[in-house]
């Protein structure tokens, strides 16, 4: 499991929840997107409650702030940086205070501040906020150094405010701000700061801790004046009350007897938040008609605000957007998740969610990878048996028919292994290509068989990758060390892998094997360019297997271009490609989510779409016109067959069954001994039920037994209203049911089916249960 | 979490082609996952056949069953 020290790790890869840049060139740490988002809803009594919130003396900040933010603003070269300040203006002169603090007996604790300027009275605002007594001297009239200090400030506003404190125990001293003030405050008070603006006694700020403010013993200092560029001295607003609230938090902390420097580093923010700004078309800043912005005007120029935000990852994922959230998030909720002993584990939908395609990994400028987070999620959910059976029962049973005895087969070379010798290479077609392209698999095997020197034996199998994409590492490992030991049988040919996820599973299984894409072996042997009947134009997937396989992608293009075809880059290819939705197994855990998946990249084809991995043809074809590259290659085009849709689950099994006979029976000699389309019963099934069935992952062969069993038994139930009989059958961890009428010669008509995973008494015979481990290699 | 306890056929007039006789709402119990349920189902009274009718397993025992493999 997953270390909270660890976790903090990965989350911080995920930046969404940085600040953004204006609220980060705020020294009072100013919400100023929230501001702006309120404003651009025309919701004004929010905005100001967002104002007061952050600032210190709202009513004269807001007058007199030379907003940075402004500078910051990632608007600045897109039309200008936000009118914050003029927001701000508009927003305090349009609704009154929204805000009513709790005014408390003072806390005994005293500070003493030397000097009205402004950092002196932000550190008075925020001392006296939290309930301790504030004593302001100063020379002059208590408002008098603000007033020299920043000409513009309204003489209501600034009344105001010291109105204010006063009410929060604050008291204004007239008093000459010397050596001797500062030794009697200190004897008098427990804190004291030194505005130096106004006091003479300050040091500069050179000699300081930047991050405390301290000066020594129990006096902190700030309030310098800035320097322009030229190296004029002028006193900046934000920079001043910056320092008066940086100095606050240390002087409470001097006062409440606090580590000075314990947990502050968030005071330190830095513009990590990544903002996209590509499609962002520039606006340019809306000038009020006026003196200052009508309330339309305010709306309209706070709705200029990009939103800084990141997501890049979740604009390109179906997953990722289904839960609302950001990777950041998802870890955490991962991580709790893991850490539930007994109660529900709400985040098993999004470890089971995620595609494992990698694609966030490469799109985001630090790297996050949800994948790793999921598979390791995954992982260790299997490893404490708390993994959702049903998540990928239906993948893990597949996995164990494509490696069984019905379907897989190791033929080497009948040329060369009668004497007792082996093909250099082997031909790897993957259970997914032998299902849907069993004809194609076979006369790509009597091309290689011709055409590589030395000849190739054949292989169908289950790479494995279900297992690994499960999160069962000890499935994955055992049934790694049967596809060693029938390679190791063949004298350790090099593999011709002609699916990407193969090829990363046989990389993971057999890392002593060398695994070659199919696609780079056949771009070497066809030198010469060749016809097809494929469109001249289409757009290129690259499967999310092949994301870091340059090899791959580059024999795909090439094969391409000699068959005629010109290829169009969609968006996101390469590396960045996006997933077809058969990844992760995600298309038996969340359907929804998968089908999400191919709508959304299928429409990113402007043209006709070539594959070169069975699963994104197969997942495409129901969107749009999809081919694969056995469909263009001269060796299996004929073999091809270019229906619009793909087979379904059964079909799919069917097909493997398929190529493993006419195989053994084309090379080997073999009859095959039972047919394995013979069924007990024979049972129609409508393309409307058929259809149905798939969504629910009933096979042909589920209906099929049930309804021969349920013949068997006689269990079963009669609608005397139509005469369909209704049973149930439970082979397995699944209870199917079948309502179906009996026909006149005997056979059956299947008119709806369903099933459940839960154990009714009397409505099925309970079977022990069936565990998967066992079965895949049983 | 608790399935509501009475579920009827979802249509038609349903017997038990075995026993030739009329189903009966009967109180059973669903198991999963180490969680057991009572509830009322169709049932052949005489021998016990019992009917989960479509709407039941794919509405609220589908959700009971995601509950628990969740728990």
């Amino acid at each position: 499991m997953l270390e909270q020290s660890q976790l903090h790790v990965i989350e911080a890869r995920c930046t969404q929840e940085a600040a953004p840049r204006c609220r980060t060139a705020c020294p009072l740490d100013m919400d100023v997107r929230a501001f702006l988002e309120s404003l651009a809803a025309g919701k004004i009594r929010d905005a100001r409650k967002i104002l007061e919130r952050h600032l210190p003396l709202p009513g004269v900040m807001s007058a007199v702030c030379d907003h940075p933010c402004e500078n910051a603003c990632l608007r600045r070269d897109l039309g200008g940086g936000l009118a914050v300040s003029s927001l701000e203006k508009f927003c305090m002169h349009a609704v009154p205070s929204q805000t009513r603090p709790i005014i408390r007996p003072p806390k005994p604790q005293k500070l003493a501040v030397l000097g009205a300027g402004l950092a002196g009275l932000v550190a008075a605002f925020d001392i006296s906020r939290k309930g301790f007594a504030v004593t302001v001297f100063h020379e002059g009239d208590a408002g008098e150094k603000l007033r020299s200090d920043f000409p513009s400030l309204g003489e209501a506003a600034l009344a105001e405010e010291l109105r204010s404190l006063e009410k929060f125990h604050v008291s204004f001293c007239p008093a000459s701000l010397d050596e001797a003030l500062l030794a009697r405050c200190l004897e008098e008070y427990a804190a004291v700061f030194v505005d130096a603006s106004a006091c003479d006694l300050a040091p500069s700020r050179d000699g300081l801790d930047a991050s405390t403010l301290l000066w020594k013993d129990k006096i902190c200092c700030g309030g310098w004046t800035s320097l322009t560029p030229t190296g004029a001295r002028y006193a900046s607003a934000s920079s001043q009350a910056g320092d008066g609230r940086r100095a606050g938090i240390t002087l409470q902390r001097i006062m409440t007897g606090v580590s000075l420097v314990a947990a502050r580093e968030g005071e330190n923010r830095e513009n990590r938040l990544h903002t996209p700004l590509d499609g962002i078309t520039p606006l340019p800043r809306i000038v009020p008609e006026g003196d200052s912005y009508t309330e339309e005007e305010a709306r309209r120029e706070a709705d200029r605000c990009i939103r800084c935000s990141c997501m890049q990852c979740v604009k390109e994922c179906p997953f990722l957007q289904k839960y609302k959230e950001f990777p950041r998030v998802y870890a955490r909720k991962l991580y709790n998740n893991a850490s539930v002993v007994r109660g529900t584990r709400t985040a098993n939908v999004i470890m089971n969610g995620c595609a494992l395609c990698g694609q966030c990994e490469v799109i985001c400028p630090e790297h996050f990878s949800m994948a790793d987070l999921c598979l390791e999620s995954r992982r260790d959910a299997v490893e404490r048996d708390v993994m959702p059976a049903s998540a990928h029962e239906f993948a893990l049973e597949d996995m164990a028919q494509a490696s069984g005895p019905e379907c897989a087969f190791l033929l080497e070379d009948p040329a060369v292994s009668p004497s007792g010798g082996h093909a250099p290479a082997m031909f790897f077609p993957g259970c997914q290509l032998a299902a849907s392209r069993p004809g194609q698999v076979l006369a790509m095997y009597r091309y290689l068989r011709e055409n590589l020197p030395g000849g190739a034996s054949l292989y169908s199998s289950c790479c494995g990758i279900p297992a690994y994409w499960a999160g069962r590492e000890t499935l994955f490992n055992e049934h790694a060390e049967t596809l060693r030991r029938d390679w190791e049988s063949c004298g350790k040919p090099e593999i011709l892998a002609a699916c990407s996820s193969c090829m990363t599973a046989l990389k993971k299984a057999l890392p002593e094997a060398t695994v070659t894409a199919l696609w780079t072996r056949l771009d070497k042997l066809m030198s010469d360019s060749f016809e097809s009947t494929a469109p001249k134009d289409m757009s290129v997937q690259d499967p999310c297997g092949a994301r870091f396989d340059e090899e791959w992608r580059r024999a795909v293009r090439s094969l391409a271009v000699k068959a005629g075809i010109h290829v169009e880059e969609p968006l996101r290819s390469g590396p960045e490609s996006a997933c077809c939705g058969y990844g992760g197994l995600v298309w038996n855990a969340q359907p929804d989510v998968a089908d999400a998946m191919a709508k959304k990249r299928a429409g990113e084809f402007s043209l006709p779409v070539l594959t070169s991995c069975i699963m994104c043809h197969d997942r495409f074809a129901s969107e749009t016109e999809s081919w694969h590259l056995f469909d263009i290659l001269p060796q299996t085009a004929q073999e091809g067959h270019l229906e619009a849709s793909a087979p379904g689950l059964s079909a799919r099994r069917a097909g493997r069954a398929a190529l493993k006979e006419a195989a053994l029976e084309e090379f080997l000699g073999e009859k095959p001994s039972v047919r394995h389309d013979d069924e007990p019963v024979l049972l129609r099934i409508s393309e409307e039920v058929r259809q149905s069935m798939e969504r629910r992952y009933i096979l042909r062969q589920d209906a099929v037994e049930a309804v021969a069993g349920i013949e068997k038994t006689r269990a079963r139930f009669l609608n005397r209203e139509n005469g369909h009989f209704l049973g149930s059958w439970r082979p397995r961890n699944v209870t199917f049911w079948v309502e179906y009428t009996a026909d006149a010669d005997g056979g059956f008509t299947l008119v709806k089916a369903w099933c459940h995973r839960m154990v009714v008494a009397g409505a099925i015979q309970p079977s022990e249960k069936v565990i998967l481990e066992d079965k895949v290699h049983a | 979490m608790a399935l509501d306890p009475n579920f009827t056929t979802d249509g038609g007039d349903w017997i038990c082609a075995k026993c030739h006789v009329p189903l009966e709402q009967i109180k059973v119990q669903a198991l999963y996952m180490h969680s057991a349920f009572d509830v009322i189902l169709p049932r052949c009274p005489s021998c016990g056949l019992t009917l989960i009718p479509q709407s039941l397993a794919e509405g609220k025992m589908a959700e009971v069953e995601a509950l628990l493999e969740d728990k």
